[in-house]
């Protein structure tokens, strides 16, 4: 009784942090080629429940479905190589590397020299090259440092990384919260190419509007409960701020 | 007109990649198009793509001006009777360097230094076992005390400054316990371990000594790890951040514990090699060491805050500091005095560096 066009469901997903319930039989699905927007205020549990989604955290209790099977996610990597992957606000790029070995950490590739594993520097060149001019980033080089670019570029170079490395479920942690105008719109821009590319997101945030304009779905935390869960045809960004707040809807 | 272009151009190019030929830490910079002229202008590109230049410049400079104080500053014999305590601090310094870029420290070096020497020696001279398995042994030791403040570290949360502290402040304490304070004295006949560990030829006046070619080769082979291997970028990513690294699936943890192994492992091997030369094991020796270490470390550009490290630099940063010290003492400075050179060298070469960084930064 698998919904054929569902990517991941979490079920019943319970975490405490000591005493405190930081997630209380939380639901939240999402589809292929969907971009939901997960608010909440702050101390919702948002964080919290897309850090079990990406490995980072255990649940206490609740099942994880990933493609209709049942998964336990226990480390980041694996959360990587099932095709989840995520993108925080704070940079995700090592400001001491090149871009180049950036977009490949933790995937370098490798050229056999004897018996000895050498860097395949050239190739991460010429892929970094291709995948900064698909973004619009023609003009940087793969040898550049992340401290040279802007914050939208990084973001930018962040999410194309997640979809080179075939990436099909993209979570956006606040991505554009330290972002300027522009730079928002860049990112923004680019979820919605991805999603065109068949990438699912999920996009945390506070900025209701930010995320209005390219959500699909909404799913509402307020205090660890999830308290709505509508088609963006179905509501309005009125309806989604008093969700929030738990505030009841004007008569 | 023709400065006004350039400030057009320079504002158009952004960042955009000029030579195609080597991989550094490639940032091109702005500069304004008046006020600085041309060749200062590449002297500072220069610098800024390869840091080791910096103490590489500083080390030639004094170089030249001890040489000219004392002729027999550059001789081959003195560089020569320099070469085997550069080689052991190296030795020891390019494990810190490691360390340092993942964005650890480790202060035990030093005591390790002192410790397994004294084992070993009171082993082997008390007929526990023989020379070879004693220092096997012993370097297992080593990675031991690495393993212990690797585990502290990462999975304590220990910050690595108090952990290699606490280890540091032990260990000097056992290698005198055991050692009831007196150096351990051996003279270890010709076997093929002496000559591999402290071996010597000369060619002319220059006496060529193993440690020195131990240290240049663990300078290539830590080189091209660092540099083109996997294992080299997730160095430099967990020193330079962390939750990224660890986002990307890399273990950090993991990364962190072989490193910390992997210098104490160093430390100890320096510490033999050190204590064969002069046929003793000090139970103090190496205090201080770690400090020292560090020193060279950053001065030759390795970041203290992690994920940049230079393997060159701290090459240049041993030589440059050792070089300073005994050039005080030929030029005929007062001996008590090299220290405060050394402490100057320190100083200007941190300011020079945290400016470079600064200037990158405000360029960006």
């Amino acid at each position: 009784m698998v919904n054929e066009h569902e990517l991941v469901r979490m079920e019943n997903i319970n975490k405490m942090f000591g005493k405190v319930e930081a997630l209380s039989n939380v639901d939240m699905t999402v589809n292929n080629e969907e971009i939901v927007g997960l608010v909440g205020d702050n101390g919702a549990g948002k964080s919290t429940l897309i850090k079990i989604l990406s490995g980072l955290l255990r649940a206490d209790s609740g099942e994880i479905y990933f493609k209709g099977e049942n998964v336990k996610i226990t480390s980041p990597s694996q959360a990587m190589d099932m095709g989840i992957e995520t993108i925080y606000q704070e940079t995700s790029l090592v400001d001491q590397v090149t871009v180049a070995r950036n977009i490949f950490l933790g995937r370098e590739p490798t050229k056999k020299i004897g018996f000895i594993k050498k860097l395949d520097m050239d190739y991460m060149r010429r892929e970094s090259r291709e995948l900064l001019g698909w973004i619009g980033l023609k003009k940087v080089s793969p040898d550049s440092l992340p401290p040279a670019l802007s914050g939208g570029e990084k973001q930018s170079i962040a999410i194309a990384r997640a979809m080179y490395f075939k990436a099909c479920l993209l979570v956006l942690d606040e991505p554009t919260n330290h972002l300027g105008i522009e730079e928002s719109e860049r990112v923004l821009e680019f979820v919605k190419k991805a999603k065109k590319e068949g990438c699912s997101s999920i996009f945390i945030t506070h900025n209701i509007h930010h995320v209005y304009r390219i959500a699909d779905r909404f799913v509402v935390l307020r205090n660890g409960k999830k308290v709505g869960d509508v088609r963006k045809d179905e509501t309005s960004i009125d309806e989604i701020s008093n969700l929030i707040l738990g505030r009841g809807i004007a008569a | 007109m023709r400065r006004y272009k350039k400030i057009a151009e320079h504002r158009s190019r952004s960042v955009v990649d000029k030579r195609k030929s080597k991989e550094a830490s490639r940032l091109t910079l702005h500069y304004p198009a008046f006020g600085i002229g041309r060749p200062f202008r590449y002297i500072l590109e220069k610098f800024t793509l390869h840091r080791a230049l910096i103490p590489f410049t500083l080390l030639i400079i004094i170089s030249l001006a001890f040489d000219f104080i004392n002729p027999g500053f550059l001789s081959a014999m003195n560089i020569g009777n320099m070469f085997p305590y550069i080689s052991e601090l190296g030795i020891i310094a390019l494990g810190m360097t490691f360390l340092l870029t993942c964005g650890e420290l480790d202060l035990s070096v030093g005591a390790v230094f002192g410790f397994c020497p004294i084992v070993l020696f009171i082993w082997y001279n008390d007929h526990v076992m023989g020379f070879e398995p004693a220092f096997i042994l012993v370097l297992g030791i080593a990675a031991l005390i690495g393993l212990t403040n690797g585990l502290l570290v990462t999975k304590l949360k220990i910050p690595s400054f108090l952990t290699t502290l606490g280890m540091m402040t032990a260990f000097q304490g056992i290698a005198l316990y055991i050692s009831h304070g007196f150096a351990q004295v051996t003279f270890l006949t010709e076997s093929p371990i002496r000559t591999l560990l402290v071996g010597t030829f000369t060619i002319g006046d220059f006496g060529f000594y193993a440690g020195t070619f131990w240290f240049i080769v663990l300078m290539g082979l830590m080189y091209f790890v660092l540099n083109d291997t996997k294992f080299g970028n997730w160095i430099s990513a967990t020193g330079g951040n962390l939750q990224a690294a660890r986002a990307r699936g890399i273990h950090t943890d993991r990364v962190k514990i072989i490193l910390f192994i992997l210098t104490a492992v160093l430390a100890a091997f320096a510490g033999v090699i050190d204590s064969i030369r002069v046929s003793s094991a000090w139970p103090t020796a190496g205090q201080g060491y770690e400090l020292e270490v560090i020193a060279m470390a950053v001065i030759g550009g390795t970041s203290l805050f992690g994920g940049r490290g230079s393997i060159i630099g701290t090459a240049l940063g041993v030589i440059l500091l050792r070089f300073i010290s005994n050039g005080v003492i030929l030029a005929g400075l007062p001996g008590l005095s090299y220290r405060i050179f050394v402490g100057l060298t320190i100083l200007i070469m941190m300011t020079i560096h945290v400016l470079m960084e600064r200037k990158i930064r405000r360029e960006s």
